[in-house]
Formats: structure tokens, C-alpha cells, sequence
């Protein structure tokens, strides 16, 4: 009988350390080989036609947050890789394993809705080595993460509209641009730029009670910057896990949503570029 | 209905005396011209007629990956860099052509131009371009050797194949390297990364006609002019008057092009005198600056 592989036997490791609270995982490749065509074809010949790259997309819920002690920006590890720096990682399923290099992430996400732990989704693009190899030079994991798992019930978000209105959901997302820099002679990047600037959109989904459907102009007494601030607390407790601060968002776009079967709803969005 | 003629079977072979290849064109044209000019006269209304004012000359261009595993009487590469790299080396000296053959077509011309590209993780390719002059060196009762002739039909040849499937043969960005051109500074000392280079050389040629007869007797290459842009992240400021001298007063410089593999197979273009004219530099939204300079070396 053909074996199977099962969550159980697969996992996903960053620089050392073990990624929790996985919910699914893919990474793929397709290669750059192309046929060469040429007058009097009578040969099938291939050869590389531009760079390798392959891409890696992780979907975890938040339920573990690295030590305070840990030297890093961010207690959500993925959250740290939204930075400059690169990563490498393996992933094991079964027997086997793939490793990739020089990973760095092109987008960040995390939603929460009621009822639901929050979610963090990213995809990041490998410009080194994927698939078959050892890692070498692997950093211990000297910061394992704890298990803190956050609730839709115990987290704060700083917005005034949230005092009278009902939150149903929000979602993050957080786009960080990278310009590879290829060189004759080599197949990876002699540098990846980390490209400015970085774009943030930020939605919510609310029932609203006296929040206000804004002009559409952009008129100066009602265009709208927020800075806001979600915090994610230890499920029923009031230990502060995770925040997501971003300052002078702009409402870039707003929608009504009325139906004879639910309440009324909005929806709202707020967009901010942050320089590096 | 002639018959129809698919790009399978138009290949395109190049001979240079006792040497020839198939080359693996991605595309060709072959033009032929008279150059005949209406005459006007005062107090005749009409032209007198159109006469010709020029003989007879042709055109052939084609672009072409650049293959480099050939050798050619010693120089590696393709048969048009080896010919590219032989008329430069002999310049002002009576020049045989070279045999240009495509999809039952040919004739014999001169080269006009050659050039290549070099960039990160892509093939190269190249193009070349002749001018096909005929010759008027017939001997009695045979027909003049026009410059183009023949008509359409299937190429009788086709490019060598190894039964290889990963063309390591052609030339490629990953194992070239392009150090030898990349601008150095000193104090403090920054190094250029070599992004991607174009090559190219040009020649004149000088048919020589004479009365009696339509075609040339003969042609001379005259003089060449190379050029190489380069592109890299480092502007240098330090250009002079009379240019800057590539790798010391000789200025000879070898430009290595490799292939897929990083084994001893290359073709090389060996420059010399080679002086540098241009920097530049440029930037747009979401890139780096980067800067360009032009190298320049004559025949």
C-alpha cells in the first residue's frame, strides 16, 4: 500500500527555529527553461532564460509569540522578516525535505473575525538555493516560541469609531517590495534592495451604528487620517502579545453592504506607506 | 502555388573560405536592389526614361544566438565573430567575402556590422548584417555573379546537433565574466559590479568598380570601429581629455563569453586599444542607479 504523508510529519523551520500553528504551507518553482527556436530547427535544445526564483507561502494562526527576550522587532516571528534581512529555512514532510535560501518576504497579512484566532498569511520569494541541499551555518533557536494564543474577545483597537460601532472583523496587509540585483556571472543576486516604500492597507468590517459614510471628494474638512493601533492580548487575560501600529492612514475607501436578512454593514479602508 | 517555405527549413549557413557553419538564426532578411533614377531634360516634358545610376547590391541581416563552441582556423567561437575577428586584423587588404546561404538563396557579401549581448541569466544573441556587391570577375560565356541569386526552396543543411538537450554551447550570462571591464576606484577602493554588455563592430568597405563592367572587381575593408557599452553601478568621474586608457596604454582587453558551463569553451573577442569615451548614468522609479560607459577601440 502507498504511504501517505500527514500533518504530523510535516513542518516548517525559519533560521533555527520551528514555526507553529501552521495551517498550510506551499512553495513552488517553475524553471526558467526555455526552448530555443531557431531557422532550420532540428534539434529540441534548452537553456535559462532569466533568474530562478521560486516562492514560499505560509499560512499559521497566531498561537505562539517569541520570548520578550528574543532580539528581534516583533514578538510574531513572520511579522520580523518584513524588515531587510533574508531568510532560510527547511521543510520536512515525511522522510524527505526541501530547503530554501535567501528567502525574503514580498507580503505579510494577518485577519481576525469574530469567532476566529487571528490569522497571518505570507508569501515570500527564494532568490537562493530551493529544493535539494543541507543548510549550513543553521543559528540555534535560542528564543523558542511560547504558546500565547490571542482572542477576537481581548484585543483593542485604538480607532474612535469602534467605541459606538460593532467590529466584525479587520484585516492587515503589508506589502514590502524587493528588487533583486543580477550581475553577469552569477545566478542569485548580488544584492535584493529592500524597495521603499513599504504599502500597508488596513480594512475593517463593521455594523455600524452612527458611523458616517464620508464624501467621496476629497474634500479637506472630510478627508480622513488615522493612526491606528491594534493590540492583541493573551486570550482572557490582559498581556499584551502583539502590536500593529501605523501612523497617518488615509480612508482610501469605504462600502455600504444592507440586506433583509442581517444588519446593516461597512466596510472601510485605510492605506499608509511607510518609507525605509 | 509556390511552394510554402517553413522556418524549419531556412536555415542559415555562412561559409568563410574553407570553413563554414549553420548558424541558428532566430530570424533573416535578404533584400535586392537596382538603384535606377529617372532622367529629365529642359523642354521635354516627361523623364527621358529611368536609367540606372548605380550597380546592383544586396542585403542579407540576421540575428542569431550566439553560439561559441565552434572553432574556426584556431579562434573560438562562431564563423561571424571568427570573420568579425579576421577582417579586423587585416584591414585595408582585398577581402573574398563570405557565402551567405539561406532557403535556397545566396551570395557573397561583406560585413557590415556585427554585435552581441551579454546580460544576467539570459542567452546571448547576436546580429549581423552584409552587403552583397556580386563581382564582375567572370570567366567567357559564364554568367555575372550577381549579388544575390537563386530561388526559394528548402535549405539543404541544418545546424549541427549534438543530441544534447541543455544547449551549454551558446552563450550565456551565467558563467561570463566581465570583470576585466568593470570600473575599478581606488581610495577608497569600490569595485563595479557588471550588470550586462553590449559589443558591436562596424566595418566600411570600399568596392572597387570599373567602366565596362557592373560589379566590382574587387573590395576592400577599409576600417572598423568597436565599441562595447557596459553597464555597471559605479560612475567614475575621471575621465580625461583624450579618454581613458583600458587596462594600461596597449589597451588590450580579451572579452571571454562562456556558455553554460563553467569549463574552458569561450569565445573570445580580442580588443585592442582600447580606450574609454562615455560615463553615464541613470536612474528611474524602483531600481538602482546605474551607470553606463562606452569603449571604443579602431582599425
Amino acid at each position: 500500500m502507498l504511504g501517505r504523508i500527514t500533518r504530523e510529519a510535516e513542518s516548517l523551520t525559519i533560521n533555527g527555529s520551528g514555526i507553529q500553528g501552521i495551517q498550510s504551507i506551499s512553495a513552488n518553482y517553475a524553471s526558467t527553461a526555455q526552448f530555443l527556436n531557431n531557422l532550420g530547427v532540428n534539434d529540441i535544445k534548452y537553456a535559462p532564460q532569466g533568474p530562478q526564483q521560486a516562492v514560499i507561502d505560509v499560512n499559521t494562526m497566531l498561537t505562539h509569540t517569541l520570548s520578550l527576550s528574543a532580539p528581534t522587532l516583533s514578538t510574531e516571528m513572520m511579522y520580523g522578516f518584513t524588515g531587510d534581512f533574508p531568510f532560510s529555512g527547511v521543510v520536512d514532510h515525511g522522510s524527505k525535505k526541501f530547503i530554501f535560501t535567501e528567502g525574503y518576504m514580498q507580503s505579510y497579512s494577518v485577519n481576525c473575525a469574530i469567532g476566529q484566532i487571528p490569522t497571518i498569511s505570507t508569501s515570500s520569494v527564494i532568490y537562493g538555493e530551493f529544493g535539494t541541499g543541507d543548510l549550513t551555518n543553521l543559528p540555534t533557536d535560542s528564543f523558542p516560541s511560547q504558546l500565547n494564543i490571542p482572542s477576537y474577545s481581548s484585543m483593542e483597537i485604538n480607532l474612535n469609531e469602534f467605541t459606538t460601532n460593532r467590529v466584525l472583523s479587520f484585516n492587515i496587509d503589508v506589502a514590502t517590495p524587493r528588487i533583486p540585483i543580477y550581475a553577469v556571472g552569477l545566478d542569485v543576486p548580488t544584492g535584493v534592495i529592500a524597495a521603499t516604500p513599504v504599502e500597508v492597507n488596513m480594512s475593517f468590517d463593521i455594523e455600524p451604528d452612527d458611523y458616517e459614510i464620508k464624501n467621496m471628494r476629497f474634500v479637506p474638512e472630510e478627508t480622513v487620517f488615522r493612526d491606528t493601533i491594534i493590540t492583541l492580548k493573551k486570550n482572557n487575560s490582559d498581556i499584551t502579545l502583539l502590536t500593529y501600529s501605523f501612523d497617518d492612514m488615509l480612508l482610501t475607501s469605504e462600502s455600504f453592504q444592507g440586506d433583509s436578512n442581517s444588519n446593516a454593514s461597512i466596510n472601510f479602508n485605510l492605506r499608509s506607506f511607510i518609507l525605509r | 502555388m509556390a511552394d510554402l517555405i517553413f522556418y524549419d527549413k531556412a536555415a542559415v549557413k555562412v561559409s568563410v573560405g574553407g570553413t563554414s557553419e549553420v548558424l541558428l538564426a532566430s530570424d533573416c532578411s535578404v533584400s535586392f536592389s537596382s538603384s535606377v533614377q529617372p532622367l529629365y531634360s529642359i523642354g521635354k516634358k516627361g523623364s527621358l526614361g529611368q536609367f540606372p545610376s548605380a550597380a546592383r547590391v544586396g542585403e542579407i541581416s540576421f540575428s542569431f544566438l550566439t553560439s561559441m563552441t565552434g572553432v574556426h582556423d584556431g579562434q573560438p567561437g562562431n564563423i561571424i565573430n571568427y570573420l568579425a575577428s579576421g577582417i579586423k586584423g587585416s584591414i585595408n587588404s582585398n577581402a573574398s567575402g563570405a557565402l551567405i546561404q539561406v532557403a535556397g538563396l545566396s551570395g557573397t557579401g561583406f560585413l557590415n556590422s556585427y554585435s552581441f549581448n551579454i546580460a544576467s541569466n539570459s542567452v546571448s544573441t547576436s546580429s549581423a548584417s552584409f552587403t552583397l556587391f556580386g563581382s564582375g570577375e567572370v570567366a567567357n560565356n559564364e554568367n555575372l555573379n550577381v549579388p544575390i541569386s537563386g530561388r526559394l526552396a528548402n535549405s539543404d543543411f541544418a545546424p549541427f546537433s549534438d543530441k544534447t538537450r541543455l544547449a551549454t554551447g551558446i552563450a550565456h550570462g551565467r558563467f561570463t565574466n566581465l570583470n576585466d571591464f568593470r570600473t575599478e576606484l581606488t581610495g577608497p577602493t569600490s569595485n563595479g559590479t557588471v550588470f550586462g554588455a553590449d559589443y558591436s563592430i562596424s566595418f566600411n568597405h570600399n568596392p572597387i568598380y570599373k567602366v565596362g563592367q557592373e560589379f566590382p572587381t574587387c573590395t576592400y575593408y577599409t576600417t572598423a570601429s568597436e565599441q562595447m557599452g557596459v553597464t555597471e553601478d559605479i560612475f567614475s568621474s575621471g575621465l580625461s581629455f583624450s579618454g581613458i586608457n583600458v587596462n594600461g596604454a596597449a589597451g588590450n582587453v580579451n572579452l571571454n563569453v562562456k556558455g553554460l558551463i563553467d569549463n574552458s569553451a569561450q569565445m573570445q573577442i580580442g580588443m585592442s586599444g582600447v580606450k574609454q569615451i562615455n560615463t553615464s548614468a541613470s536612474v528611474g522609479l524602483d531600481d538602482i542607479i546605474r551607470t553606463q560607459k562606452t569603449l571604443v577601440a579602431a582599425y
